[in-house]
């Protein structure tokens, strides 16, 4: 009877994790649920369970590997085996039934974990969580056929809305097949690339190849399921100039209902029993394709929700008036244009302009500083911390700012959390990332957090996800000069604070003049969300903490 | 006399294409005139084709019923046969069903304009007619001018006792010997008539089994079943043809011939059609038709003319009157502005022989050819109790799933009534249904028809009523 269990990795809540810790060795006895390896992620580490008691036989992980969901981690020998084979000898007829050929379900296993076998085996590489919902473009393909890679060597480019981001070879080989080519639309699950895997190569794996995936208990093919679905998608990529009508899963109605819309179905993703493709499924997409910004300018000014109808500017030949150089737009800006233009021209905008008196909290800044240095903490505090500070003190007043619109336009959605954009001038362009949880971190964690962003954006390293989220958006030009501006509101959030250059001016404060240091804010917002006085008592609530940051403890 | 008429729909051609694509036009409100050269529409399948063939396997099939009822227990004697009435119960069946299209057709408005319609630009067509000349100016021209039979040229096609489709359909006597040039549905469906009524049917084909699109394992069960009924000549040849006064002396090559030259009374020429591209004028159009005979179109059914459409057989295989009236509907719906295609998944065949060969979708072979992964399900209705108490239990019921979704790819059906069975395995292809969507279908017991469920159960691996391959043995 086969008591060997496979161990892989559960959901972790992120695409890829860093092994940090291996808590365990080959030959240790544990008890069920104890950690077996602890990795780490974004945002926490987390300890790996053992899934059953019993003695850990094999591990194939090395503190430094990067693991996701579904990699087999090791093996284990159940403790006390009947308990195990209970299960197993008392078949449900219907599931045995389907996976009916013994060798089918073992043929499968080495693709979802091919460190385990010998041999060389020819494996699917996918886009794994990629942090967008939607379909991203592939800038650049990486690889040839006939190359040699290594495990997270770089595949192909992706750019996001936001991003670009490499996908990395989920394992090491030589490359079989280039399934994507530069200009295709990718998703998570698509297919990348078919990798010949030669099983020698993976350093984690010294030990001999076990012989226990071949003796797998129906348990442990249930355990390997979820890999074998995260490849299904596949069909759905759509650089595939042949359309099989017969590999779509819908009825004829439909297939002319798509026809009528001009939608591929190849690219529809179908939400039905079995992934069967809905009336449902090629309204939505059709929807989605409307509603979705394009990166053209015909598009651009055609756009918006009401159909914006403006005049066609005429092409001007400027090289009549003197010489000229043509530059294309980066590519950060080819894709935010069309989202600020809908923006400026879809939200009604209104700009409050307010200063806070800063004279006390740049004193206290400046003192911190210094304490900063002399302990060595790698990081100085900005004035921007206490904005950010100051102004998740007010989105908690004022709840409306911390809000979005909802699609219908019938109802606000309120936000329990408060995470706040940043601006960031990078050489590519204009990014913001996302800062998380003001309101629950201090100066320092918010200082440091700061510094790794800004260097991450001007890298070019930000990851969608680290866009994602903002409740509120910040844009300080105070590092460059001006006095006033009028922000584009970040869309879906309905407002956004502008700060301009700090200025020493006189104020009077009943008796003489008084030097104080006062820092314009300019604040746009949303005025179907928000009404003039809300936004006045906002800016003032937000100068008023600034000038006194002792309010945020109140 | 000359008539002139303008029109923003002209068809030319009144079969089963034809007329649907001319009424569906008129139902969606444009002006339709149809040109037809004989006097009744319906083309070839109803005057000459699909519907007087059934007629006479209807005949055929009492007779032959009626005979077999000797070994139940009751015995009818001898029939006689009066050729005349069966033909003209024939000519009833025809003029029912091509009146009722005269008279839809006047409900519909749409004017019919009876000769030979020929193009002579893009946008007129000219009609010879026993009253004239019509000259036909048209915003869209719908092609639906179709086959006809197929003449070897070392035949004599001139001596009357050689015959096509068309004339074993007259019926003009009963032959003592009679062969049967061809082995596919039609050749096979008249040799059934002609057996019942009396005669000796030889069916010679070139091929290695009947009807070669079907799958071997369904051919060779009718094959088996027939073996008596005709003598069968596969991997064989005629060539040549001495007629004589006594008759028509054969001479035959390949595997299984007859080494002297075989006397007939009459040899039924059933090899094939021809697409009738060639006799429309089509070039005066501009439109494109090749070699064969053939209209290339787009998956709208539109021709390298854009105005210009063609469905139906002269558009290509599988030429069959179900394939046409949804091409027609197509194409009637495209010059109406919508947008649509002509995008099936399946069209199925049917051999109204005895038993019947029905078949859709892939066949095993094709689905070897394409090198798919597909599991077949095969139900013997030696299992059917229907089919035991018809003591009709030569028939199977074969279904090719994917064996990785379990999605319905074709499916094929030899038996009685096999052609009434066929279209739930259409439906599954084309709805994209897999083993478990057949197999969790109730079908009515007992029916043949439940034979597809069952095979469905076969795959699923549920069934009950034969013993299931993919049971689970209990561990001990």
């Amino acid at each position: 009877m086969s008591d060997i269990q496979q161990i892989l990795v559960p959901d972790v809540g992120g695409d890829e994790v860093e092994v940090i810790e291996i808590c365990f060795a080959v030959g240790d006895t544990l008890e069920a649920d104890e950690g077996i390896v602890t990795v780490e992620t974004d945002k926490a580490s987390m300890d790996i369970p053992a899934p059953v008691a019993g003695e850990l036989t094999a591990l194939n992980v090395a503190v430094g590997d990067k693991i996701k969901e579904g990699d087999l981690i090791g093996e284990m020998k159940v403790a006390g085996g009947s308990a195990e084979e209970a299960p197993a000898a008392e078949p449900e007829p219907a599931p045995v039934v389907e996976t009916p050929a013994e060798p089918a379900p073992i043929a499968e296993a080495p693709a979802a974990a091919p460190v385990a076998t010998g041999g060389s085996e020819v494996i699917d590489v996918v886009v794994p969580d990629i942090g967008e919902d939607g379909e991203v473009d592939v800038i650049d393909v990486l690889i040839a056929v006939g190359d040699e890679i290594a495990e997270e060597d770089g595949l192909i480019t992706l750019e996001t809305d936001k991003a670009t981001m490499d996908v990395p070879s989920s394992h090491a080989g030589i490359v079989k097949e280039v399934l994507v080519a530069t200009g295709d639309k990718v998703k998570q699950g698509s297919l990348v690339i078919k990798l010949e895997t030669n099983s020698g190569a993976p350093a984690a794996i010294e030990q001999p190849a076990a012989p226990a995936p071949v003796a797998q208990a129906p348990k442990a093919e249930a355990t390997t399921a979820p890999v074998e679905k995260k490849a299904a998608p596949v069909p759905h990529h759509p650089q595939s100039g042949v359309k099989s009508s017969g590999a779509i899963y819908t009825s004829p109605s439909i297939r002319r209902l798509a026809r009528e819309f001009g939608v591929d179905l190849t690219l529809v993703k179908g939400t039905g029993n079995k992934n069967r493709i809905l009336k449902e499924d090629v309204q939505s997409f059709v929807k989605y394709e409307l509603s979705r910004p394009k990166a053209s300018a015909s598009n651009s000014v055609a756009g918006g929700s009401g159909g914006l109808q403006v005049v066609a500017s005429k092409p001007v030949d400027f090289s009549k008036f003197g010489e000229i150089e043509t530059k294309e737009l980066s590519r950060i800006q080819k894709i935010s244009g069309p989202f600020l233009h809908k923006n400026w021209v879809t939200i009604p905008h209104v700009t409050q302009f307010d200063e806070a008196d800063i004279t006390n909290v740049e004193a206290f800044r400046k003192e911190q500083n210094v304490v900063c240095e002399k302990q060595k903490l790698g990081f100085k505090i900005t004035p921007l911390v206490f904005i950010l500070k100051a102004a998740a003190d007010a989105l908690k007043t004022f709840p409306t700012f911390n809000s979005s619109l909802s699609e219908d336009g019938e109802s606000l959605i309120l936000k329990k959390y408060i995470h706040i954009g940043v601006a960031v001038d990078t050489p590519n362009g204009l990014v913001v990332p996302v800062v998380r949880d003001v309101d629950k971190k201090g100066i320092h964690e918010l200082s440091r957090e700061l510094l790794e962003i800004s260097i991450k954006a001007r890298e070019g390293k930000l990851k969608a996800a680290d866009m994602q989220g903002g409740c509120f958006t910040i844009s300080s030009l105070g590092g460059i000069g001006g006095t006033a501006f009028t922000p584009i509101v970040n869309a879906p959030e309905v407002a956004i604070l502008g700060v301009s250059k700090s200025e020493m001016k006189p104020k009077w404060n009943g008796k003489d003049f008084e030097p104080k240091l006062m820092l314009p804010l300019s604040m746009s917002y949303d005025h179907r969300v928000i009404d003039g006085a809300l936004a006045a008592r906002f800016t003032v609530h937000l100068a008023g903490v600034m000038s006194d940051i002792r309010k945020l403890i109140l | 006399m000359s008539n002139e008429i303008k029109t923003q729909v002209v068809v030319l051609g009144a079969g089963p294409g034809g007329y649907s694509a001319a009424f569906r036009a008129a139902d969606l409100g444009l002006d339709v005139v149809l040109v037809e050269s004989r006097a009744t529409l319906g083309g070839v399948c109803l005057n000459v084709g699909c519907i007087p063939s059934k007629a006479l396997l209807h005949v055929a099939k009492v007779i032959d019923d009626a005979a077999a009822m000797a070994s139940h227990g009751v015995t009818f004697g001898q029939p006689k046969i009066d050729l005349d009435k069966i033909r003209s119960w024939k000519e009833d069946v025809i003029g029912q069903l091509t009146g009722g299209l005269g008279g839809m057709s006047k409900a519909r408005k749409v004017k019919t304009v009876t000769g030979f319609g020929k193009f002579t630009s893009d946008k007129t067509i000219e009609v010879e007619g026993a009253d004239g000349k019509t000259t036909i100016t048209f915003d869209n021209a719908i092609i639906a001018c179709g086959s006809s039979v197929i003449d070897l040229p070392f035949i004599p096609n001139d001596d009357p006792r050689v015959i096509d489709s068309t004339g074993a359909l007259e019926l003009e006597d009963v032959p003592g010997e009679m062969l049967v040039l061809g082995g596919g549905i039609i050749g096979l469906e008249m040799g059934t008539v002609y057996s019942a009524l009396g005669s000796n049917v030889s069916v010679v084909e070139f091929a290695d089994q009947l009807v070669p699109a079907a799958d071997k394992d369904i051919v060779k069960i009718y094959t088996n079943f027939n073996k008596k009924k005709f003598n069968i000549m596969l991997s064989t040849k005629v060539v040549a043809v001495d007629a004589k006064d006594d008759g028509l002396y054969v001479t035959f090559e390949g595997k299984n011939a007859p080494a002297e030259q075989v006397r007939y009374d009459k040899i039924l020429v059933a090899v094939g059609r021809k697409p009738n591209g060639h006799l429309v004028a089509a070039d005066k159009a501009g439109v494109n038709v090749d070699e064969r005979g053939f209209i290339n179109v787009s998956n709208e059914l539109r021709t390298n003319v854009n105005n210009i459409f063609a469905i139906g057989d002269v558009v290509g295989q599988p030429m069959l009157a179900h394939k046409a009236v949804h091409e027609a509907h197509v194409a009637a719906e495209v010059i109406a502005g919508k947008k649509h295609v002509f995008d099936p998944r399946c069209i199925p065949s049917i051999a109204y022989t005895d038993p019947e060969m029905a078949w859709v979708g892939v066949t095993e072979r094709e689905a070897k050819e394409q090198g798919l992964n597909i599991e077949v399900a095969n139900f013997p209705w030696a299992a059917s109790g229907r089919a035991i108490a018809s003591a009709r239990t030569e028939g199977k019921t074969k279904m090719i799933f994917e064996k990785e979704t379990g999605r319905v790819l074709g499916g094929a059906i030899v038996g009685i009534n096999a052609g009434e069975m066929l279209g739930e395995i259409c439906l599954a292809v084309e709805m994209g249904a897999d083993a478990e969507d057949v197999g969790l279908t109730i079908h009515a017991h007992p029916t043949l028809n439940e034979s597809i469920g069952l095979a469905a159960e076969i795959f699923e691996g549920s069934i009950t009523d034969l013993p299931n391959a993919k049971a689970v043995k209990k561990k001990k």
